[in-house]
């Protein structure tokens, strides 16, 4: 065995052992035993040590030489272990309470009568509403396009020329896409609400940056799948750089990049309600407002015309798609 | 007669530390139709794309019709690509577009972007694509999607692609390596009319040496980036063929 693969064997079993023992001392603290947090250092690192010597443990199983059957050896024990340990734990963090979901359901009574008497009285205010938030996702949708269709051609591996500056301006771009796109678009929502004020101009920022993000990557990607054969092809008939993208390059990406954005739009018709939750305007705010009044037979008439709206969105950008891929 | 391409002591190596090209010294005259053979890896695909440097030459001299190929700038080096066509065994045409605008496109190095959008009102390229594709016999399917076409046709279509450039060479990389045999024939068979009607000059890699035969006027083998064989096909005999290809080939094999 080498080296190497001792040591990531070794800081496997000791990462296993640190979380086994954690386990332990968290259900140890609710029983109100107080042991000090520092003692599981040197216990998970014995334990790993005399284990690894022993060669049977998940991270020798995983690194080492010798295999073994999975419930005649340590290594298998550990792995069970580990399971029924993060379960118990889950079940305890997550406050599961079985007697409360068999009991308590007279409490949701209100909203489930709501959803069978839906107040069409409102349907006004709510359809204004609704159009708000397509409007939104609409405007967020098309915003995005041209940004992250400048920014996918910097984020494509195959365009970019491999100098310090392209390397430097590829990864810049991959970066801040990847940050951005792992910052939920609730919450650029609250970022924006508190940044120009309640109301869906904040919603429609929310899931413009965060479209402008995941688009950027699969649009590059698809830059990135492109067959260089047929660059290849045009570059050998004399063309400019110019006609060599718009003979080569965009025929090939045109109808998935289509796809991708009627795609985003559908799922930015669903993120603009949740999105109105937390101050971007238009239905989502609608719906916590009656929810927040507790009158539930508004709730359940948006509730109703959401999920008619999403449930539209779907249907028509899957035919879209699909007529897409058949171009 | 003139030499239209002239090569000195030309060195490829890839940034991955791969020589595949090392020091090759060739003259072609206007009108023969060249065959490459060669291992795969040999370097055929290489050389054939530094002569219009679709790959960066290392180092070495290229010239094409007396014209500087690997200094020129990136104006001349259009000049030059326009009259090379280039054929693939892939075929390379833009799949999702019309057979037409694939055979326009043989005219960018000719012409401007504004010009190159609106080639079908152009009446002389027009009349010039549909000539060229009722040359390679697909004049009935210039509307249809390249990507519906069969392998064959497509090839034909990369010809007339090429014959829209009015190239006074055609670079083919392994036309043939990706059709049965027939079709290689019929394939074969139009590039040898150009040679024959248009003076076209022909280098073509293969791996067949009956096509070699058949239609080539002169024959060279590379191995290991440099050339082993110059000479004409029939001089290629069965000892010639397993220098070039290895003890192991059999020229029944090779087709
Ligand atoms: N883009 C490339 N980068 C690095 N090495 C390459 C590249 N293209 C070809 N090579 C190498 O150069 C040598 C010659 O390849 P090639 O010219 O494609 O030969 P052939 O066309 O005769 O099969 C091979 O060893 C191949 O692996
Ligand atoms: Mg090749």
């Amino acid at each position: 065995m080498r080296f190497s693969d001792k040591f990531k064997a070794f800081l496997i079993d000791f990462v296993i052992w640190l979380y086994l023992l954690g386990s332990g001392l968290y259900f140890a603290d609710s029983f109100g035993y107080k042991i000090p947090i520092i003692f599981i250092l040197p216990l998970a690192l014995i334990f790993a040590t005399i284990l690894n010597f022993g060669e049977d443990s998940p991270g020798m199983a995983l690194f080492g030489e010798k295999k073994r059957k999975w419930l005649k050896s340590l290594n298998g024990w550990i792995i069970m272990l580990v399971l029924i340990m993060t379960m118990a734990v889950g079940w305890s963090v997550v406050e599961v309470d079985l007697f409360k979901f068999f009991t308590k359901g007279a409490n949701a009574k209100g909203i489930v009568s709501g959803l069978f008497h839906p107040n069409f009285k409102i349907i006004k205010i709510c359809l204004t509403a609704l159009v708000e938030t397509i409007y939104l996702a609409l405007l967020a949708t098309v915003l995005a396009i041209p940004l992250a269709f400048v920014l996918s051609f910097l984020a494509a591996r195959n365009l970019m020329p491999k100098t310090f500056l392209g390397n430097s301006i590829y990864y810049i771009v991959r970066t801040i896409a990847t940050i951005f796109r792992s910052i939920e678009a609730i919450v650029w929502a609250i970022i924006f609400s508190v940044w120009v004020g309640i109301g869906p101009f904040a919603g429609m920022l929310a899931l413009m940056i965060h479209s402008v993000a995941s688009l950027t990557k699969l649009y590059s990607e698809q830059i990135e799948n492109i067959d260089s054969g047929q660059i290849e092809a045009i570059k050998a008939t004399g063309a400019t750089t110019l006609q060599v993208w718009v003979f080569a390059v965009i025929p090939q990406i045109i109808s998935p990049y289509l796809a991708f954005t009627i795609y985003r739009w559908d799922i930015n018709v669903r993120m603009a309600t949740i999105v109105g939750f937390v101050g971007g305007g238009g239905i989502g705010l609608l719906l916590l407002q009656q929810q927040q009044l507790l009158r539930w037979h508004n709730v359940g008439i948006i509730i109703w015309l959401i999920a008619l709206v999403v449930w539209i969105m779907d249907m028509v950008s899957g035919k879209v798609r699909e007529k897409l891929q058949e171009m | 007669m003139k030499n239209i391409i002239k090569i000195n002591k030309l060195h490829k190596k890839y940034t991955s530390g791969t020589h595949a090209l090392k020091g090759i010294d060739l003259e072609v005259k206007k009108g023969e139709f060249l065959i490459l053979l060669g291992l795969s890896g040999s370097g055929k695909s290489t050389l054939l794309r530094c002569l219009n440097r679709l790959i960066e030459p290392t180092s070495g001299e290229i010239y094409f019709n007396e014209m500087d190929v690997v200094n020129a700038n990136s104006n001349g080096l259009r000049k030059i690509r326009r009259q090379i066509g280039m054929v693939f065994q892939q075929f390379n045409l833009i799949k999702n577009i019309s057979v037409l605008t694939n055979v326009f496109t043989g005219k960018l190095g000719y012409v401007s972007l504004a010009h190159s959008l609106t080639f079908k009102s152009h009446k002389n390229d027009l009349q010039l694509a549909e000539a060229n594709l009722e040359r390679v016999g697909l004049w009935e399917f210039k509307e249809k999607k390249v990507k519906n076409l069969s392998g064959g046709q497509q090839q034909r279509v990369a010809i007339a692609r090429a014959l829209m450039q009015n190239p006074q060479l055609i670079l083919a990389d392994e036309p043939v390596a990706s059709l049965d045999p027939a079709t290689a024939d019929s394939v074969m068979r139009y590039l040898g009319e150009l040679n024959k009607k248009d003076d076209i000059t022909v280098i073509c890699s293969l791996h067949f040496l009956s096509l070699a035969r058949k239609y080539g006027t002169r024959v060279i083998a590379l191995k290991d980036g440099k050339i082993v064989f110059d000479g004409t096909p029939t001089e290629i005999d069965e000892i010639k063929f397993k220098e070039i290809y290895g003890e192991d080939a059999e020229e029944v094999e090779i087709r």
